[in-house]
């Protein structure tokens, strides 16, 4: 038994996996940062080897599914505590069932492994609805999120393809990166607030007008926060458009 | 302009407000114009303060009414600010909301100014310059005012995605007295006209699960007294065409209103009974094939002799088990007789539709979660589409344990007292109706209490407004 640890990348991730079954059975698998010393078994820091990833990469394609590899990159890109672990164990459990792993629900394994899953798709269709984009400077799009989990470059076929014709820049501002995109073509990279663009002239009386529409579409009689909380989180709320603009009284 | 602008979005938000619909479901389409596309399951991207979901820009074009329905906000009779919007002024209001991803498309709703096609045409303008003009690919729910003339309906219909008729009332004698103006023929004319035309266009779906496996689009579903052949027209092309600069492509043929019809009607202001409204739509769905049919709880909003007084609270709870047993004719394969079959004509208020029956049919129950059908999983109260196909999924591998159930999410405090796990049964330990009403009222009222504590009834109608929440609610 060994904690391995290693650089927080995908590889890196499945590099473990190899050495798990390797070198030695892993006792938990953790990023630089998060280790604590166990007192039980050593620990391992590992080098992601990319020949070693790959081999791992197409065994679970080929003996589990490519609907399960795909799951364990989501899984991979949340930000549940433990989730290296957990994905061990499905693979551990894949590599035995085979494609049948992922319909078995009732096991706790699999339990586990489809939670994260659920955290990181719900994450990722909030986004498609909470993203705001605002016209700068230049007619780019800018938006700024912060999800729990890392979805950005989950969004791309959805937003690419809506906005195949302006460029966009969605900035996750808690991780300092942003998906970069114009014409179908994408890219994720380091940014911070200094390279964000001025804001258009035309953008704050758009954004008027959305909160003006917004506050007027509700019905007074049926009002129901806890509903509208319930769909509308409140840490999503700081960048929305229609919670953070000032609301627009002096209209009628 | 600005000021100008926001006051009439002020006021033609406000007047549209009423309409329950703000689904951005049903089509799926990657971006054929210049902006924007279409996800088959919508996207709602707000939730406004009574916590109807945002997926739509919900406007009226004119709130200016030729109409004087007693119900209605905008009654030619009633002293309210008027306004209209410029066919050109609302498509780039579209275009710039839509860019910045605040709604999934425009639901374009009307009052009646001067006569039912003066408005359809303004309406068509607008739709055609978003759609030809600025290259509008995302949703676009438009509203048919009866009385709209054929050729005009079917243009629109080859610009948006879904189309709807609204009958307002759920008898013809309510809507005689309450909506004068407006005829049952000039209501279902205009829906048998989408129904065919969708047929003729090879797409039409039907409601939820209910026609599965069937084809409707055969000459056995369309619809007699057909207005003469108006449907068949086929698309023509808006009079800018060919002087627009950008020449867009024309919308793939085949496309009207690719996400079909869907209507919608009040609760609460005539006088009819849970019965007559579910049957009056178990019928729209048979003949029409409607996607669905939203219900509104009466607020009553203007005074007169024929409506209830204005301050009776409108019937939310009502207008919530009502949506819960319209779920169970579109995706649970009930029937409104199942429904009603002890005779009496109004849902049961204090348990949802699909409990009640399963309580009157213990017959039927229990039923074993290892052998039965879908079908038959489905009428399990706690078990829904998801949890159905679950179990059945996992049933190929392993037998279904009782204490999988729950991870698979089968909500137990409904679903116990009406299986067996591996031929055990995990209820009371008396299989009676009175009993297990009991316990179930018990459990409910409990959770009641603590959802009610703050706003009364409201809470109940969480998320009319979109599909998805409710279906969530449902299971």
């Amino acid at each position: 038994m060994i904690d391995y640890i290693y650089d927080g990348t995908f590889d890196g991730l499945l590099t473990c996996v190899y050495n798990h079954y390797y070198i030695d059975r892993a006792g938990g698998i953790y990023t630089g940062d998060s280790y604590q010393p166990n007192m039980l078994w050593g620990s391992m820091t590992v080098e992601t080897d990319e020949a070693k990833a790959a081999k791992v990469y197409d065994a679970i394609e080929e003996k589990i599914s490519a609907y399960d590899l795909r799951g364990v990159y989501k899984a991979y890109l949340s930000s549940v505590p433990g989730k290296e672990m957990i994905i061990l164990r499905y693979l551990v459990m894949g590599f035995r069932k085979g494609p049948a792993i992922s319909s078995l629900h009732g096991d706790p394994v699999v339990k586990d492994f489809q939670a994260i899953l659920k955290k990181i798709s719900v994450e990722a269709e909030r986004m498609l609805q909470f993203v705001r984009f605002s016209v700068m400077d230049g007619n780019i799009l800018y938006a700024d999120i912060e999800p729990d989990h890392d979805v950005l470059e989950l969004l791309h076929t959805h937003f690419c393809d809506r906005f195949r014709n302006d460029p966009f820049i969605i900035h996750d501002v808690g991780r300092g990166k942003a998906m970069i995109a114009y014409q179908k073509h994408w890219y994720i990279t380091d940014f911070d607030e200094d390279s964000v663009p001025r804001l258009s002239q035309e953008e704050l009386s758009y954004r008027d007008l959305w909160k003006t529409f917004f506050d007027n579409i509700a019905i007074k009689e049926r009002a129901n926060y806890r509903c509208q909380r319930n769909f509308m989180p409140e840490r999503y709320r700081r960048h929305l458009t229609e919670i953070t603009h000032p609301a627009q009284d002096r209209v009628l | 302009m600005e000021e100008l602008l926001m006051k009439k979005l002020k006021i033609l938000a406000d007047g549209a407000k009423y309409d329950v619909s703000c689904s951005s479901s049903g089509a799926s389409r990657y971006n054929n114009g210049r902006l924007g596309n279409a996800h088959a399951a919508g996207i709602c991207h707000s939730w406004a303060a009574d916590g109807r979901c945002v997926s739509l820009l919900k406007v009226l074009f004119t709130n200016k009414c030729e109409y004087d329905c007693e119900y209605c906000i905008n009654r030619r009779s009633n002293d309210f600010p008027r306004a209209t919007f410029e066919p050109d002024e609302l498509a780039r209001l579209t275009m710039e909301f839509y860019r910045r991803n605040y709604i999934e498309g425009l639901f374009l709703s009307s009052a009646v100014e001067k006569s039912p096609d003066y408005t359809a045409e303004r309406i068509l303008e607008c739709l055609e310059l978003l759609r030809f003009r600025y290259g509008f690919a995302g949703y676009i729910h438009a509203k048919i005012i009866p009385g709209v003339s054929p050729a005009i309906l079917h243009r629109i219909g080859l610009v948006a995605d879904r189309l709807s008729v609204n009958i307002e009332m759920p008898s013809s004698k309510s809507l005689a007295q309450l909506a004068p103006q407006k005829r049952p023929k000039q209501i279902f004319a205009p829906m048998r006209q989408i129904t065919n035309t969708l047929i003729e266009h090879n797409s039409l779906v039907g409601p939820g699960t209910m026609f599965k496996g069937q084809k409707l689009n055969t000459a056995d579903h369309y619809l007699e007294d057909s207005p003469d052949g108006f449907s068949n027209t086929g698309p023509s092309l808006p009079e800018f065409w060919d002087q627009a600069s950008q020449i867009l492509p024309a919308p793939k043929k085949g496309s009207f209103a690719a996400a079909g019809q869907t209507t919608q009607m009040i609760i609460g202001a005539g006088g009819e009974s849970d019965k007559s409204i579910l049957t009056t739509s178990e019928n729209l769905y048979h003949a029409f094939k409607m996607k669905r049919v939203y219900y509104s709880a009466y607020i009553p909003l203007v005074e007169s002799p024929k409506l209830p007084d204005i301050h009776t609270p409108a019937p939310l709870k009502r207008e919530h088990r009502i949506y819960q047993a319209d779920w169970l004719l579109r995706f649970y394969g009930f029937t409104v007789g199942e429904l009603f079959q002890d005779g009496s004509s109004d849902l049961d208020p204090d348990l949802d539709p699909k409990v009640t029956w399963a309580i009157r049919n213990l017959d039927y129950f229990p039923l074993e979660v290892n052998k039965a059908s879908y079908d038959q999983l489905m009428r399990v109260p706690g078990i829904g589409h998801l949890s159905a196909k679950r179990i059945i999924r996992q049933r190929r591998y392993s037998a279904v344990r009782f204490d999988d159930l729950k991870k698979i999410g089968v909500v137990m405090k409904r679903a116990k007292y009406f299986i067996l796990c591996c031929g055990r049964y995990y209820g009371d330990r008396k299989f009676e109706p009175e009993v297990i009403r009991g316990s179930i009222l018990q459990m409910e009222n409990g959770l009641q209490m603590s959802m009610f504590d703050q706003m009364g009834d409201r809470h109940l109608t969480a998320g009319t407004g979109t599909g998805k929440a409710l279906q969530e609610g449902k299971a």
